[in-house]
């Protein structure tokens, strides 16, 4: 009988390990690709992922089919430039500088979280995209009293109609700095358990909105005429100004969408009992008031939804 | 024998009084008054001259009739409900804004000393202007309706405003120096020869009298029927129930019957599906809006978005745009430093003499309109038109051709804030 192994192709086994992974990482660059170009989509990250692991272990067994030319790369001249140049890229992309960030701008995903939040020198961006048909943006425009070290404490927020809050999108570093912030969040938090206690299931999905804890209901109703308005709020205080924080606000109607809408300045928030519980309100800034009104030149609230 | 029968009748029912009031029935104890005379009260005529002849005592006509009376006028007040206060005591919308705007109060004078007196001796609060409303309405001021009535007319009186209720014009005729209006009560024809008039019945009806030409909507917002159900109501402490009724029209009095039937159907209604006990019930539904004098100048909801600042500004107006509709209600918010103003010539009928409006008929467009209305702002254009009207009285011209720098110096010295005022 003779021999009917053909020369050179290997064992079935490590032809079908090979297979397997080229045709995994085929998968892998596709997904990636398309992760990095589309927005979120748990279908592909979902897919990339777990093909990952797959790839992982496909790789493995590549490494031992192939051990004997693999080691004696780790013996080359050239193992150490690769090794650098590996490194380089990978501080690179963690660092992130102006360039990659110029770079990673250009995706349409912006991950699970929905939301990015930057401080620059002259101004701070903040992304929050419920939905691909949804994304927000606010730019800050920071004053001349603006100071980066240490930078001013910021927190962003909705609230409904009735003044709840509703989602928090940006919390603070230092929620004591923000008591307004604090004050509302605690009261959700509050109201959040209450209901819970309660069993009323209603009150985390309802429809009404203004009764309910879902920000889905404000942001994206399930028709733009069911909507009602809900407010972005946002607060800002810089450390050791001696000066309050400062609130400022916009009102987002969807069922009058406007792309590009102004924050307003709504007041400083001021300590009150409230039948002998602690509470806090906002008021009218006065003459008292001088640095902290330069801490924000401007901000600008974009919104732009599927047409 | 016939009096010791009263005596035993007057026994009987003191005794039941006092037994109803042991019982825990609390029945009040009597007191008595003597009211005084009418002058001619047997006269079913009555001929009078004054020089400033105010229609309509709701916000803006009594507000108008104390000023007017302040400013030296002679002034009658014709009312055809049973009380001043319109909206605020009939209609029982007795929580009157805006006073206020971005943490300063923009309209004062003798409508914030009305309130402010009502709510102090009624011991209640009044709202704190540096503090920034959560929604607009939380600075509105929470009345007594039944004391405002009353400091309303003692008001009037130390004012020397003479008031007739029940009593409204059925015909205007121009004379050489003014008007002479004949006025009909029950049991009552006056007949009131005057210098001026001041319009402030709401829908401008002395206006629909000359057959000036006035500003109507196919379709009317929808008024308010205020009511109370299962909960007592605390007057000066908190909002009542309010029921919509749709096509509400204040236009005439047959509109305002069926109005009010509606209302009072509905509420009837209301109670017996829901089982509800009624605690209060006001006696008239509150309009929103009827007719518009179309004035020398018209308020456009652009001018009091952007806060226009008219060169014969008189008063302040604040309020959201708010327009209700069968869909109800979404109030638009006014920028924030946006302080609308009124001007003189928007309560100056168009092409007319001797003759202002004040309140919700306001010459402005349906949107501008939805804010100026309500009963703060009206106040202000109350006092305005009282002041130009007594000016124009005393110096025998009309209105529109005094010295603005005077109406705003008498509006000043009586507390009322002008536009540009710091």
């Amino acid at each position: 009988m003779p021999n009917k192994t053909k020369p050179g192709l290997g064992t079935l086994r490590r032809r079908s390990i090979s297979l397997l992974t080229a045709l995994a990482f085929l998968v892998l660059a596709v997904t990636g690709v398309l992760a990095f170009i589309q927005p979120f989509s748990i279908g592909i990250i979902g897919l990339h992922a777990l093909m990952g692991f797959v790839f992982i272990a496909l790789v493995g067994l590549h490494v031992i089919n192939n051990s004997r030319p693999l080691t004696s790369y780790l013996r080359s001249k050239s193992l150490w430039a690769t090794l650098a140049i590996t490194s380089s890229l990978t501080l690179l992309f963690w660092w992130q500088p102006a360039p990659v960030k110029t770079v990673l701008g250009w995706s349409g995903n912006l991950g699970p979280a929905m939301e990015r939040f930057e401080m620059r020198d002259d101004e701070m961006v903040f992304d929050y995209a419920p939905s691909p048909d949804y994304k927000m943006r606010l730019t800050v425009k920071t004053g001349p009293a603006h100071a980066t070290g240490p930078p001013p404490h910021v927190a962003i927020w909705l609230e409904n109609q009735g003044g709840y809050h509703i989602k928090t999108l940006l919390p603070p570093t230092a929620a004591p700095e923000l008591p307004y912030w604090s004050f509302k969040h605690a009261g959700w938090e509050k109201a959040k358990r209450e209901a819970a206690e309660l069993g009323e299931v209603d009150a985390i999905s309802s429809p009404t909105p203004n009764g309910s804890f879902d920000p889905a209901d404000y942001i994206l109703p399930g028709d733009p005429k069911d909507s009602t308005p809900y407010q972005l709020l946002l607060e800002i205080n810089q450390p050791g100004d001696k000066q309050p924080s400062l609130v400022f606000s916009v009102e987002i109607d969807n069922s009058l969408p406007r792309t590009f809408q102004l924050l307003e300045l709504r007041g400083y928030p001021r300590r009150e009992d409230r039948d002998g519980k602690e509470a806090w309100a906002l008021y009218y800034v006065d003459e008292s008031f001088s640095t902290a009104l330069e801490l924000i030149d401007s901000a600008l609230l974009t919104i732009e939804r599927a047409k | 024998m016939t009096k010791k029968m009263k005596s035993s009748r007057r026994d009987f029912l003191q005794h039941s009084l006092l037994g109803s009031a042991g019982l825990g029935l609390g029945i009040a104890s009597t007191s008595e008054v003597q009211a005084a005379p009418a002058p001619n009260s047997a006269e079913p005529e009555i001929t009078q001259s004054v020089d400033v002849l105010v229609v309509g005592g709701g916000t803006a006509g009594t507000i108008a009739a104390i000023q007017a009376g302040r400013a030296g006028a002679s002034v009658l007040l014709v009312e055809r409900n049973s009380q001043l206060g319109g909206t605020m005591t009939t209609g029982g919308v007795a929580y009157p804004g805006l006073f206020d705007a971005w943490g300063r109060q923009v309209i004062a004078g003798i409508g914030w000393e009305l309130v402010k007196e009502s709510v102090e001796l009624d011991g209640g609060t009044l709202p704190d202007f540096s503090k920034v409303p959560q929604r607009h309405y939380q600075n509105q001021v929470f009345t007594n309706q039944f004391l405002h009535a009353i400091l309303a007319e003692e008001k009037c009186g130390k004012a020397g405003v003479q008031i007739a209720y029940y009593e409204f014009p059925q015909a205007v005729t121009k004379t050489t120096d003014g008007w002479q209006v004949d006025c009909v009560g029950f049991g009552t024809r006056r007949r009131v020869n005057c210098k001026q008039i001041i319009d402030c019945t709401g829908g401008a009806e002395v206006v629909g009298l000359l057959d000036l030409p006035r500003l109507r909507e196919e379709e009317r917002q929808p008024g308010s029927f205020l009511f109370m159900m299962d909960k007592a109501h605390e007057p000066g402490r908190n909002q009542i129930h309010r029921l919509y009724v749709h096509g509400a029209d204040s236009t005439n009095s047959r509109t305002v019957t069926t109005a009010n039937l509606t209302g009072r159907q509905s509420i009837l209604t209301m109670l017996r599906e829901k089982k509800g006990r009624l605690m209060h019930l006001q006696p008239e539904t509150s309009f929103r809006e009827s007719y518009r004098i179309q004035g020398e100048t018209l308020i456009t909801v652009n001018d009091y978005s952007s806060g226009k600042k008219f060169d014969d500004a008189v008063c302040h107006a604040f309020y959201p745009v708010d327009l209700h509709t069968k869909n109800g209600v979404k109030p638009q918010p006014l920028k924030p430093g946006i302080v609308p103003t009124v001007p003189l010539r928007a309560l100056i009928p168009k092409g007319s003499r001797n003759l202002i409006v004040a309140g919700r008929c306001v010459s402005s467009d349906r949107l501008a309109n939805s804010g100026l209305r309500v009963q703060a702002s009206c106040m202000a254009m109350g006092q305005a038109a009282g002041a130009a009207a007594a000016l124009a009285a005393k110096s025998g011209t009309t209105p529109l051709e005094v010295p603005l720098k005077e109406i705003h110096d008498l509006l000043r010295t009586h507390g009322a804030i002008i536009p540009g005022d710091a």
